[in-house]
């Protein structure tokens, strides 16, 4: 086990650091100059000669990566162009935010998404299953900015129920420091969560009623039965517990593909986090900013798909591996 | 599980509750700006974005600011701000008088050492600061005694008083004298700053918020708004939505006939239009596709382009597009500046004649497929259109088709402003859809993108008439308004009679603000720049005015 996770961490700093060198390359050769500005700004060549400079981008690429390699191993992501300060203190403050939207996101995702997927798989061709089944399908096919459109439209704007932008009333709740402004920080929450939570539970729901009637035909829910467990004991003890071990990999994958779904819902909503930063990072070419996003999104892709597969192992004996094979 | 949920919606009803009553009186109010984007920095020299701009205005002050009328020769139309008064010391020397009871908000004087150290850091190449050309006509400024600041000047012209103080703030030299000028762009004050303006900086949430606080000290009277708050958006929709959805108090232009039309329904909110600053056009690119040694096969000659111009019915795409806000421009010119004359002789709309002109020139639809040819080329070009910019998208597909009906063919190159911008300056192009934010003056918007000077910095087009470059320096250097107007209205109709583009449009900005602000008034150079004197009365204050923290 532990020569497999050894060789598993391994693969994954070395697909981070690929992924790194890629984006580093390919966003030096997209079209576009950092300080070159909008087109309608007076260009001033001596000012951008001096920036590019200052901001150290005059270089070879070759040498431009080899300081940006020796830097990310101290830990330094650069200075942002666009933000003017350092890219570390700029993601100190987006990440938080975009865990708290994704969490959020991902605890609507899987608690409604895992309910009816029981629910569709109890009642499995019937009415309620039919219905629930195309209304997932409905919302699964939703492209998830076109969802929080219309929430933010009939929720924020014609019935002012919820806040149409931001993460907390900026005069009364600057910061979370009351039970008040806690709750006005979950008010402004739910719209972007409960948008990026349904589009996922559609999807989540559907995955889990497949899971619970595969396992459903299974034996061992039959010797069950024959024993004469209650069926709640059948469905929570059995069933449901079995069907949730393809869905820890999909745990594993749904965090990252949060964060990147994230991007467009952050905004929609004005909601401050790492896809706003990465959107605009990239149609300023703020390089630096860019990079560090990519390196954090990969980071988290390998690392929940590594989890997912630990967590896999441990919860599955079947899948257990010694000494690199399989017991 | 009803008790519950009672429980839960009694317990926010009591937390919605909490935060009534405090501020009462005529320094209570509370503005919350909806922004679209947000600062890079707020170092007035190094700033990059307009919004930084906007809130830089409240923070740091001008020697004096120009007046309503935005007129910039002489001096007799500006206002006294950091400067109580100033005179002229012979013909090349500008001697200003600071009034001794401004202050820096940590409590220091203002005084002329800081004006001379301003002026050093704006001109420093190493501080890169985008107003450094602007600032070149002025030899020297220095300070004579603690209240007197002394400005030389390299020639006499009209708008010396102007260059002398619209583009440059006063900075604290006793905090920034230490900072090394090459890491000015990302100075710790630019993101927590001193200044001396009407308010104080208070926070600096990213990606959220700005907040300034009114300096009830302030030396030219205490604002009446005591808090104002930028509240920072990435896109105009999303700001015009919390401005409609009242989770914002104003925004200063929005832009599109669509959220003119939202905000205008919203019964709290009050429309306020003011001259625009913009002129947009579809500029022609004289020399070839990215190779700038040679002329471009079709825009190269003059009367292919006066017949696409007169092919162009602008006042129909005008009203299509814009609806009443925007008016369309006699050549190159926003209707911020003062010489906007509506009646400058311009190309007329005329298909017929684009048709003969055309004709005349050799394109002559020979393989009749529609489009017009000329030994074997076809009239056919694309045009470079910011993905961003609903409007020029929209021009760009009305064009599309008025080119059509002469027998031109205009492929649509949707690409990122970083694109455009680096095509443009490279001349890698045929045509392009602009829109050029201007100052309030004539004198540095022709000469940077119309003139020989501009060619390699913002002359994308490669415009070169030295016809027009003569009057341009004429009207430069004109001694008085009407020698100016005269000057100038000649280089406007050279320009328009070449065509090097198709003026479509000068807009109209349109700001919207909570009605229970009142005595706005919006400079149209710069709306914020009078915010001090805004008010919200006592009887008309909302929850979000009285709130203390």
């Amino acid at each position: 086990m532990t020569a497999w996770l050894a060789r598993r961490v391994a693969a994954s700093i070395a697909i981070v650091f690929l992924v790194v060198t890629l984006t580093f390359v390919l966003m030096d050769l997209a079209p576009g100059k950092p300080m070159l500005g909008p087109p309608e700004r007076p260009v001033d060549p001596q000012a951008e000669a001096v920036l590019e400079a200052q901001f150290g981008l005059n270089g070879s690429l070759g040498v431009r990566y080899v300081s940006y390699v020796r830097q990310l191993a101290r830990g330094n992501l650069g200075e942002s162009f666009g933000l003017r300060r350092p890219v570390a203190d700029a993601l100190a403050e987006a990440i938080p935010n975009t865990l708290l939207l994704a969490g959020a996101a991902l605890f609507v995702d899987f608690l409604i998404g895992l309910a009816l997927g029981v629910y569709q798989a109890l009642r499995a061709h019937r009415l309620p299953d039919v219905v629930l089944g195309n209304v997932t399908l409905f919302l699964y096919s939703v492209p998830t900015f076109w969802l929080g459109l219309i929430l933010l439209l009939v929720f924020g704007e014609w019935l002012r129920w919820f806040p149409v932008a931001g993460m907390s009333d900026p005069i009364l709740c600057p910061s979370v420091s009351s039970f008040y402004c806690l709750m006005d920080r979950l008010w402004h929450l739910a719209l972007p969560a409960l948008t990026l939570g349904f589009v996922g539970a559609a999807g989540t729901a559907r995955f889990q009623r497949a899971a619970m009637l595969e396992v459903a035909g299974q034996d061992y829910i039959r010797t069950a039965r024959a024993k004469g467990a209650s069926e709640r004991r059948v469905v929570l003890r059995h069933q449901l517990r079995n069907a949730l071990l393809s869905f820890i990999t999909l745990f594993g994958l749904a965090f990252p593909f949060l964060l990147t779904g994230a991007v467009l819902i952050e905004t929609i909503f004005a909601w401050p986090g790492m896809g706003r930063l990465a959107t605009d990072a990239i149609l300023r070419r703020d390089f630096p900013v860019v990079n560090a996003a990519v390196l954090l999104a990969s980071t988290l892709v390998v690392a929940g798909s590594l989890l997912a597969d630990v967590l896999l192992a441990v919860a599955d004996p079947r899948l257990r591996v010694r000494g690199g094979e399989t017991v | 599980m009803l008790r519950r949920l009672a429980f839960v919606v009694a317990t926010l009803a009591v937390a919605a509750c909490q935060r009534s009553g405090g501020c009462t009186g005529a320094y209570c109010g509370t503005l919350v700006i909806a922004a679209v984007g947000e600062p890079d920095i707020l170092l007035p020299p190094s700033t990059q974005e307009a919004v930084s701009r906007d809130i830089e205005e409240q923070l740091f002050l001008k020697l004096a600011d120009i007046g309503l009328s935005t007129n910039t020769i002489g001096d007799e139309d500006f206002q006294p701000l950091l400067a109580e008064r100033w005179e002229w010391d012979g013909p090349l020397t500008l001697v200003f008088h600071i009034d001794a009871r401004a202050r820096w908000q940590d409590g220091q004087p203002v005084t002329a050492s800081d004006v001379a150290f301003s002026f050093d850091a704006y001109t420093d190449s190493m501080v890169a600061s985008p107003f450094r050309a602007a600032l070149r006509r002025i030899s020297s400024v220095k300070a004579r005694d603690p209240q007197t600041a002394v400005f030389r000047f390299r020639e006499r012209y009209p708008e010396m008083f102007y260059d002398a103080v619209y583009h440059m703030r006063v900075l604290p030299a006793h905090l920034l004298r230490g900072v090394p000028r090459d890491q000015w762009k990302t100075a710790p004050f630019g993101r927590q700053p001193v200044g001396d303006g009407p308010y104080r900086f208070v926070a600096w949430k990213a990606g959220q918020t700005i907040e300034l606080v009114a300096d009830s000290t302030f030396f030219l009277g205490r604002p009446a708004i005591r808090r104002v708050i930028w509240r920072f958006t990435p896109d105009i929709v999303v700001a015009t939505t919390q401005l409609v959805a009242d989770q914002a108090d104003g925004r200063d232009q929005l832009v599109t006939p669509d959220n003119i039309e939202r905000a205008r329904a919203a019964p709290q909110l009050s429309i306020y239009p003011y001259r625009g600053a913009t002129y947009g056009y579809l500029g022609f690119n004289l020399t070839a596709n990215g190779d700038s040694t040679h002329p471009h096969p079709i825009f190269a000659e003059r009367e292919v382009r006066r017949a696409l111009t007169m092919a162009v019915d602008r006042a129909r795409l005008l009203k299509s597009v814009f609806g009443d806000f925007a008016k369309v421009p006699p050549g190159p010119v926003s209707q911020l500046w003062w010489i906007w004359d509506p009646e400058l002789r311009q190309l007329p709309y005329d298909t017929a004649q684009a048709k003969r002109l055309l004709s005349a020139r050799g394109w002559r639809d020979s393989d009749h497929d529609g489009i017009r040819d000329r030994g074997g080329q076809p009239l056919a070009f694309h045009v470079l259109v910011p993905a961003t910019s609903t409007i020029r998208k929209t021009y760009a597909r009305l064009l599309q088709e008025q080119f059509r009906l002469v027998g031109a063919q205009m492929d649509i190159d949707e690409v990122d402003n970083s694109v455009v911008s680096e095509r443009a300056a490279a001349g890698k192009f045929d045509a392009i859809m602009l829109a050029w934010n201007t100052d309030p003056t004539p004198t540095s918007g022709i000469p940077q993108v119309w003139t020989r000077a501009g060619i390699g910095r913002s002359n994308y087009l490669r415009y070169d008439n030295p016809a027009f470059d003569a009057l341009v320096d004429r009207a430069s250097a004109a001694a008085t308004r009407e020698q100016a107007r005269t000057a100038w209205r000649a280089a406007i109709e050279t320009v328009s009679a070449d065509a090097p583009g198709i003026f479509l449009f000068a807009n109209d900005n349109v700001a919207a603000f909570h009605n229970r602000v009142t005595d706005v008034r919006i400079r149209p150079d710069s709306w914020a720049a009078l915010l001090r004197t805004w008010r919200i009365p006592p009887d008309r204050l909302i929850d979000r005015d009285r709130v203390e923290r």
